[in-house]
């Protein structure tokens, strides 16, 4: 395939409690450098990435709440047209998953494809003094048919992968995209797997 | 930064292509793909930018010795983008004033370029804060 062709366009954004680890998750993706020390003064707003698929290569448009997050709404236009969400809670921190139901009904309020995928992250696995077991994690996804993955920014665990999953899950959904070329469609063999837990096991 | 050999800046739109410039550009493109400086993260593939020459002041990547402008330098050799979704890799800075900063989509390195938001279809690199592989 040409180095080119672009299948699509997706949005997607991050979501969560303050200092679960957002900021981190959105550096992580594909690099390989993570600095703990990051002084990003100014902030970062969003990011486009390019990433490859099953033979597809989709182009993504990644946002940050950007510590809107403090003012508890966010403003509707963030979520316009998201095709794909990251929420992530604190493995180590119990109050941030507790939360997750009031960003998915934030979510179902302002989302303007109610067909979005969804992925809940239990992110900071490398920290000590965890408060949710993995299983309560992925019951809680199970309930709200969302994919579920562990990671931690720190060691790159699961990152790459998180972002990977959510965006077959997208190409899998029909009327969730818009293909830019047609001619750049290979879907891969998973298209008619109906099920929503794919779990990305490390 | 590497100088060129008589690459000295001039003041004023009008200032010539630095010489170590001239042959990155092809049919008014970019010939090479452009790469973060310090992780080699793709910003743009070949022929996917437009050279310009457009006066950009842009704050220091690197700590610069005594005797410069502290807070940053004018450059004008640029490439010039249309459409965010045509870089392969980038980020936005959040906004300063009306401006947002571009750089490095993994490492954060930059600002290697410059957009402003009230301007949608138009997206700046300093030619001198990418390399050209």
């Amino acid at each position: 395939m040409n180095e080119s062709e672009v299948l699509t366009t997706l949005k997607i954004l991050i979501i969560g409690e303050s200092g679960v680890g957002k900021s981190s998750l959105l550096l992580r993706f594909t690099d390989d450098t993570f600095d703990p020390e990051q002084a990003a003064t100014i902030g970062v707003d969003f990011k486009v990435k390019t990433l490859s698929v099953d033979g597809n290569k989709a182009k993504l448009a990644i946002w940050d709440t950007a510590g809107q997050e403090r003012f508890r709404t966010l403003t509707p236009s963030y979520y316009r047209g998201a095709q794909g969400v990251i929420l992530v809670y604190d493995v180590a921190n119990k109050q941030t998953f507790q939360r997750l139901d009031n960003w998915l009904s934030e979510l179902e309020t302002f989302a303007t494809k109610h067909d979005l995928i969804k992925m809940v992250v239990g992110n900071k696995i490398d920290k000590e003094g965890r408060e949710i077991s993995r299983e309560e994690g992925l019951k809680f996804a199970r309930k709200h048919r969302t994919l579920f993955i562990e990671a931690s920014a720190k060691t790159k665990e699961g990152v790459q992968c998180a972002f990977e999953e959510l965006v077959e899950k997208i190409i899998q959904t029909p009327g969730l995209w818009e293909a830019d070329q047609q001619s750049g469609l290979s879907l891969g063999k998973g298209i008619t797997d109906a099920q929503q837990s794919c779990y990305c096991v490390l | 930064m590497s100088e060129g050999v008589s690459g000295e800046e001039t003041k004023g739109a009008a200032s010539p292509i630095k010489p170590n410039h001239a042959e990155l550009v092809k049919d008014g493109k970019n010939s090479l793909t452009l790469q973060c400086e310090r992780c080699g993260c793709v910003v743009l593939r070949p022929g996917s930018a437009k050279f310009v020459q457009k006066e950009l002041f842009l704050p220091h990547m690197k700590k610069k010795a005594e005797g410069t402008d502290p807070n940053g330098e004018t450059l004008s050799d640029c490439w010039l983008v249309d459409d965010m979704y045509t870089f392969d890799n980038v980020g936005f800075t959040k906004n300063v004033g009306t401006s947002k900063y571009l750089i490095c989509a993994d490492c954060e390195i930059g600002p290697i370029g410059w957009h402003d938001v009230n301007i949608k279809n138009e997206f700046y690199v300093a030619l001198d804060r990418v390399k050209h592989v």
